[in-house]
């Protein structure tokens, strides 16, 4: 029974977050005074992607594992959440720490295919992407540390629940925080800067094609589902009802409504310079620090 | 101050509504005087060979294969619709069309070619038209005519006998591609 | 006494005896023929007077006994007026007195000719190959008139080129041939440090279609204004216009007035569409798509327009010699004026919103920044040089069309950077339409059964030459004809607006980041396919290198190029 929850993690993630792109496309189309593709392009994008060829353009083993493995890290964190508020089968033997791993590793893998591929884009790219997550993870990880330290519990469920335990002055400042970081966690304007397509040409997977570059895709699609969830699931856990199947409707029409703010933000901002970003998640960085530390306090 | 403009740039965007087509499957249609494909109507042509001989793009070619049938191609593949052959033909023979969805992978599908009979003057041997005989005069004043036009290759003069390969060359003309030597 | 006079009798006196001849054929313009020894006196001459080096035009007039020419052209902005420089050199001995040293805009035209006629130049700096690719074989110039147009010579082997290596600290990023930020093929070999651009290598010219060398020997007076029209995928009808006004003006012919105002229109509103799509690009260079689409669903409206006035969106084909091929009527003329209403609404709103933008100013306020004494020495051109605070216009300085009778403003910048040359070209944007609308005030007031063109009275007489300017929707196009026989060009050469625009990009790009490379180049709305010049600048040494297919290819798979 507990495995079939797991299941369900996957198969909700796996559905939905290909979706997600396509309403990203529609909602930035109709800004653009453009009808956009349709809600399902992206599957059959990702469909397409498969059925090439599968091309190793490096000529390196790693250029080939890299996509499998960023692709199975990614499910592997999303197979920990304690989706509609049910703890996860695999509770028992994970916690946060185990999650930012896996977080961390999908990233890892991404920078090490683009290095493999020996493009100097990549390279610019992988770079980029590098000092993203350097900047960018903190923010991830307070959030968390937040919830764990009101709930004081590294469980998943408990710090997910914990981060809004307590509406005080570091809830606020979190979310707000965390709004702004989710931007660049979802990689679109102003902070689409480690793929950017006209400077660095998609940076990272210039070299990626067919199947490789579908696995990226979706666990690029699969983070960004994992970030709003996130959002949804900490900020506004609170909110949500306790019948599982009713929480799981309203997250999926909070994600929805998320992803479509993200658009429009992403839409009427130009991209930023890594330097100006960097300043700009500095500032996130400290805020978070702040956030925790009036989480501390109890405030 | 930020989000005022921000709010700004998406009033733009709605005010505008959605301004792209459903196209193939919405038709945009060509407004009046558009310049698209070129069309020759062949009970009007008299075989002049003004467009020949105006051509920008040396697409049209004309070739007479007997004494009494005079070819007339137009290769459509290199065109670029400017529709000097239209203003220039003195029976109006030639109108731009609203076609311009004229990608193919077939040349032959974008094409045309008329096949003239035309009358043979009896002192040259080369065809003429009995009716008129100064429209070639009033072409030139159009066009300032005054280069040599023997000098011009793609423009095949009459030949005495008629020879399929020439024929075939005119056909699938292509640019020489090597030094004369 | 006028300028005019002035030269004239500056140059009887100065050159003595290898001063040949001097012409005026319409006022403006000033021919001057040489002994190839005083070239270089009377250009650094006229560069001590204030003049501004245009371009260098070399031919194969050895039919006429001549050997080669070579016509240098300056031009006089506060005296509206041009002066070409003509000399000769016999076909076996043709080196000339390079002005590069003088005057650096020259290298680029100078080395064309060594590549296309094979001739020399004296103390040139950097004697390199230009234009011609890295497999041309040696020895076979293709504007000289034995060659024929559609030439194909076998390659010559065994041509790569040794690539310099970065500079110590730097590595390469190859930005090119094909990029997303460069919408025609051009190669920019940048070297970077970390995110900062330490120098930069351009090549170019992989475009060049021979169009010149097409209009000499194929086409005729008639047909090559639609050739023309096809130099630019924007500004078409500038080079149709200006081919156009050069012969006319060889020929001595008097277009009707009509005709003057229709091109007028055509010219204006290729500004507007160019600007426009301008403005549309920048956005997406900078990674504001929303701007991109916006400005493009304005700029739609000219194309749509266009194409009811002339039958194409973009290839206008309104030019011939002697005139205009479409008239616009008065149901026209009220179609214009309402959907320039309609821009101009639009486009007031647009730029409310994007000028004040502050993430805008974030990604263009000093970026790309070169001062107004560089500029001037780079010889910059158009809202370019206009955003560094260049006050220049070929439409006010040297009129042509009946640009003398409208009012307009030049709008100018001061902030010399990629924001400057934005604002420029929104305000030029009003310009355009205020003088679109005084054409037509003016059309509607002339008769309406005038011809749109006129005929010649008989062949345009061999050897005379026309020079004429049109003010670019990207700055100062320059076209020069000699008129020769056979109902066709002796020699045409067009330059446009990008060649001199483009020297000054490296300079712009150094000491900025990677990232506003896109934005950079994009601010001087890069024509490669009008420009078709190859160009390497390195901005160090000063060295120039070409690279082979293979070095290409292995830049672009940086990994193989390491072993």
């Amino acid at each position: 029974m507990k495995v079939t929850a797991v299941i369900i993690n996957l198969l909700y993630f796996l559905a939905l977050a290909p979706f997600l792109e396509g309403v990203m496309r529609k909602v930035t189309a109709r800004i653009q005074s453009r009808q956009g593709p349709p809600l399902y392009q992206p599957y059959l994008d990702l469909l397409k992607l498969l059925g090439k060829e599968n091309l190793n353009a490096a000529g390196h083993p790693v250029f080939r594992l890299a996509p499998l493995l960023a692709f199975a890290s990614v499910l592997s964190a999303v197979a920990l959440l304690p989706l509609a508020g049910q703890s996860s089968f695999l509770a028992h033997s994970s916690d946060l720490m185990t999650l930012i791993y896996f977080l961390t590793l999908s990233g890892f893998f991404i920078l090490i295919g683009a290095l493999a591929s020996g493009n100097p884009f990549a390279g610019v790219g992988a770079s980029r992407e590098m000092m993203t997550i350097i900047m960018l993870e903190p923010v991830l990880a307070m959030t968390l540390i937040l919830g764990v330290v009101r709930a004081g519990s590294l469980n998943l469920l408990a710090a997910t629940g914990g981060v809004s335990s307590a509406r005080g002055l570091s809830y606020f400042l979190m979310m707000a925080v965390y709004l702004v970081a989710l931007q660049a966690f979802v990689s679109r304007q102003p902070f689409d800067i480690p793929e950017a397509e006209v400077e660095i040409l998609e940076g990272p997977y210039i070299e990626y094609s067919g199947p490789n570059y579908a696995l990226f895709r979706y666990t690029l699609n699969l983070k960004r589902m994992f970030y709003s969830w996130l959002f949804v699931a900490g900020f506004l856990g609170f909110w949500l009802p306790g019948s599982p199947v009713l929480n799981l409707a309203i997250q999926t029409v909070l994600i929805l409504v998320l992803f479509v703010l993200i658009s429009v933000v992403g839409a009427t901002h130009p991209r930023f310079r890594m330097d100006q970003a960097l300043k700009f998640y500095a500032v996130l960085v400290l805020l978070s620090l702040v956030a925790v530390g009036l989480g501390v306090r109890g405030w | 101050m930020w989000l005022w403009n921000k709010i700004k740039q998406l009033a733009i965007s709605f005010r505008a509504g959605m301004v792209t087509l459903h196209y193939p499957f919405e038709p945009r249609p060509a407004p009046e005087g558009f310049r698209g494909q070129p069309v020759w109507d062949h009970t009007k042509c008299i075989g002049c060979a003004g467009c020949a001989s105006h051509c920008p793009a040396r697409t049209i070619f004309l070739r007479d294969i007997c004494q009494e049938l005079r070819i007339l191609l137009y290769d459509s593949s290199r065109c670029t619709y400017c529709g000097r052959c239209a203003d220039l033909c003195p029976e109006k023979a030639i109108t731009m069309s609203d076609k311009f969805e004229l990608a193919t992978d077939n040349r032959q599908d974008i094409t045309q070619s008329l096949e003239l009979f035309m009358m043979t003057c009896q002192r040259c041997g080369r065809c003429y038209d009995l009716e008129i005989k100064n429209y070639i005069d009033r072409l030139s004043s159009l066009g300032y005519r005054y280069d040599s036009l023997e000098a011009r290759k793609v423009i095949r003069r009459s030949t005495a006998d008629f020879s399929p390969e020439e024929l075939e060359k005119t056909v699938t003309y292509e640019r020489p591609g090597r030094l004369e030597k | 006494m006028s300028r005019k006079e002035e030269l004239v009798r500056w140059l009887e006196k100065e050159l003595d005896g290898n001063f040949i001849s001097a012409e005026a054929t319409i006022p403006g313009r000033l021919f001057i023929d040489l002994k190839r020894e005083a070239l270089s006196a009377a250009a650094t001459g006229l560069m001590n007077r204030g003049a501004r080096y245009q371009v260098g035009v070399g031919y194969d007039a050895r039919k006429s006994g001549q050997g080669f020419g070579l016509v240098h052209t300056f031009a006089f902005d506060k005296d509206s007026l041009l002066v070409a420089l003509r000399t000769f050199a016999p076909e076996d001995d043709p080196e000339f007195d390079s002005l590069t040293p003088l005057i650096p805009g020259a290298g680029w035209s100078e080395r064309e000719y060594q590549d296309l006629l094979g001739l020399r130049f004296r103390n040139h700096p950097n004697p390199r190959r230009l234009v011609l690719s890295d497999d041309w074989p040696e020895g076979i110039y293709p504007l000289r008139r034995e060659v024929p147009h559609d030439l194909m010579p076998p390659a010559a082997e065994e041509v790569a080129f040794r690539l310099e290596e970065a500079p110590p600290g730097t590595s390469i990023v190859p930005l090119g041939p094909f990029h997303a930020s460069l919408h025609e093929p051009a190669h920019f070999s940048v070297y970077v440090d970390g995110e900062d651009i330490k120098g930069c290598e351009y090549r170019g010219f992989m475009t060049h279609r021979g169009i010149e060398k097409l209009a000499q020997t194929e086409l005729t007076y008639n047909d090559v204004p639609f050739v023309a029209e096809r130099i630019c995928g924007i500004c078409g009808s500038v080079h149709s216009v200006n081919y156009a006004q050069a012969v006319e003006a060889a020929a001595g012919l008097r277009i009707p007035r009509r005709a003057e105002f229709i091109r007028m229109v055509a010219l204006e509103l290729e500004r507007l569409h160019s600007h426009l799509l301008w403005l549309g690009v920048a956005g997406h260079l900078i990674g504001f798509d929303t701007v991109f689409m916006q400005a493009w669903r304005i700029r739609e409206k000219i194309m749509w327009l266009a194409e009811r006035l002339t039958g194409n969106r973009k290839t206008y084909g309104m030019v011939i010699i002697g005139g205009v091929r479409r008239d616009i009527n008065q149901d026209r003329s009220e179609d214009i004026r309402a959907v320039l209403k309609e821009v101009e609404r639009e486009m007031l709103a647009l730029e409310k919103a994007i000028l004040k933008d502050r993430t805008i100013h974030k990604r263009t306020r000093g970026v790309g920044y070169l001062s107004r004494e560089e500029a001037v020495k780079w010889n910059l051109i158009g809202p370019v040089a206009r955003a560094r605070g260049v006050d220049m216009d070929a439409r006010r300085d040297h009129p042509y069309a009946a640009y003398d009778e409208v009012q307009f403003e030049v709008p100018l910048a001061d902030s010399g950077d990629v924001w400057g040359t934005l604002v420029v070209r929104v305000k030029e944007v009003y310009e355009a339409i205020k003088i679109i609308n005084q054409c037509l005030d003016k059309l509607e007031k002339l008769p309406k059964n005038e011809p749109l063109s006129v005929d010649l009275e008989g062949p345009i007489p061999a050897g005379r030459q026309g020079l004429s300017l049109v003010e670019a929707p990207r700055g100062e196009a320059v076209h020069y004809v000699l008129t020769g026989e056979e109902n066709r060009p002796e020699r045409w050469r067009v330059r446009a607006p990008t060649y001199p625009n483009l020297q000054a990009v490296p300079s712009m790009l150094l000491n900025n980041k990677l990232a506003d490379f896109p934005i950079i180049v994009g601010s001087i709305d890069p024509c490669i396919s009008c420009t078709d010049r190859v160009l390497v600048v390195e901005r160090r040494s000063g060295k120039a290198r070409l690279l082979s297919g293979q070095e290409l290819e292995n830049l672009s798979r940086g990994k193989r190029s390491k072993k």
